[in-house]
């Protein structure tokens, strides 16, 4: 006789983070049916909402980031409206293809970054990639919104969209760590 | 055969093709061999030219996309192939004017010179349709392979280096938006299809 499944099996998935749910929503409202990522944490409550209620969303996983960024250049010439998924750190594999294509050809992507090296950190390795985002999308000339809060990440997301796909313009929404990831273990009491 | 032969015998050969050139001598060939909207010329983001063919595949299900890559950008971005592989898109093909050196910056050796088989990468990737291909009647019948049966396709074309004889312009938005016209996706009131 076979033993009696896992009884996790037959439970449901935990509801992803409302946060999560909003960038996904966000996606969605904006009318982009194109992902293009390349995962990590966080951003996986964001795919599986994807998955779970946007099945019209096509997804495509790229091996590193400067490569979803060329998928999404083709399938935005191609007639599509493309979000990118990206953790900050892959942010630096992707400047040759943001600053000689995206930008000089105006070419135009959703952009949602899961960031490391910001405030609840606890990996100093992930730290001067962070801090180095906002001035490197400042130097390109990319706008960028942090969302603070779970309750605005629908309305930033469709916001930003408007701003990439309305004036042709790469446009970023940043998803802090306070945002996204519990508290790190290194604030629970010394002893 | 010498790049620029067989980019003219590859170009003649075209109709409706969107044809994605990497940066440098393989868009400055497909510009001399014959420039047409629906080339889309990069002129930087070295590496990323198969990357863009695929997005664009996966866009147009019915237009045949063609890369004409080079050696040392497929060599930078060997991920795009398991990607590739992955997504199978069936429209898209991948020339890689194979010349063994990195041509448009003073003829360095690339690893092919050394014994890198980019074919037999490409099909250790996943991508069964990979051949090498030496001669321009090779080459030909290797497209003609490509428009009777589904990708994606990558041929692996040995080359010898040719000395450049124009290049494509370098307005990049005017690039973009012929291209975009050409294909029918262009937006020119915002926002734009899904």
């Amino acid at each position: 006789m076979m033993p009696e499944p896992e009884t996790v099996s037959t439970v449901a998935a935990p509801a992803a983070p409302a946060w999560a749910q909003g960038v996904a929503a966000g996606i969605h409202a904006a009318g982009s049916r194109e992902i293009v990522y390349v995962p990590d944490n966080p951003l996986s409550h964001v795919l599986r909402t994807i998955d779970a209620r946007y099945p019209d969303i096509r997804t495509t996983i790229a091996t590193r980031e400067e490569e979803a960024f060329g998928i999404a250049a083709g399938l935005y010439l191609g007639g599509r409206r493309p979000t990118v998924l990206l953790q900050s750190s892959g942010l630096g594999n992707s400047l040759n293809a943001l600053s000689t294509l995206f930008v000089p050809y105006q070419i135009p992507a959703l952009v949602i970054i899961s960031m490391r090296g910001d405030a609840a950190e606890w990996n100093w390795a992930q730290v001067p990639m962070g801090r180095l985002v906002r001035p490197a999308l400042d130097a390109l000339g990319i706008q960028h919104l942090t969302i603070e809060r779970a309750e605005e990440a629908e309305r930033t997301i469709v916001a930003t969209a408007a701003l990439a796909f309305g004036a042709r313009v790469l446009a970023a929404c940043l998803l802090p760590r306070r945002l996204t990831t519990p508290p790190p273990a290194v604030l629970e009491p010394a002893r | 055969m010498n790049r620029l032969d067989a980019t003219r015998r590859l170009v003649a050969g075209l109709s409706d093709e969107a044809v994605v050139a990497s940066l440098g001598h393989p868009a400055y060939d497909l510009y001399a061999a014959g420039d047409r909207p629906e080339n889309f010329y990069t002129w930087g983001s070295m590496g990323v030219a198969s990357s863009i063919g695929a997005g664009l595949a996966m866009a147009q299900p019915g237009r045949a996309v063609i890369v004409l890559d080079g050696d040392g950008s497929l060599l930078m971005n060997l991920g795009s192939l398991a990607t590739i592989a992955t997504c199978r898109p069936p429209n898209l093909t991948i020339v890689v004017w194979d010349n063994r050196q990195y041509g448009t910056t003073g003829g360095q050796s690339t690893a092919t010179a050394h014994g890198t088989d980019l074919a037999a990468i490409a099909r250790g990737a996943g991508i069964a349709s990979a051949v090498t291909v030496a001669t321009e009647e090779e080459l030909a019948a290797a497209m003609a392979v490509t428009r009777r049966a589904p990708g994606p396709h990558v041929i692996v074309a040995r080359v010898e280096e040719s000395a450049p004889v124009a290049k494509p312009p370098l307005d990049c938005v005017f690039l973009k938006h012929r291209f975009m016209t050409a294909l029918g996706t262009a937006d020119a009131t915002g926002g734009g299809p899904a």
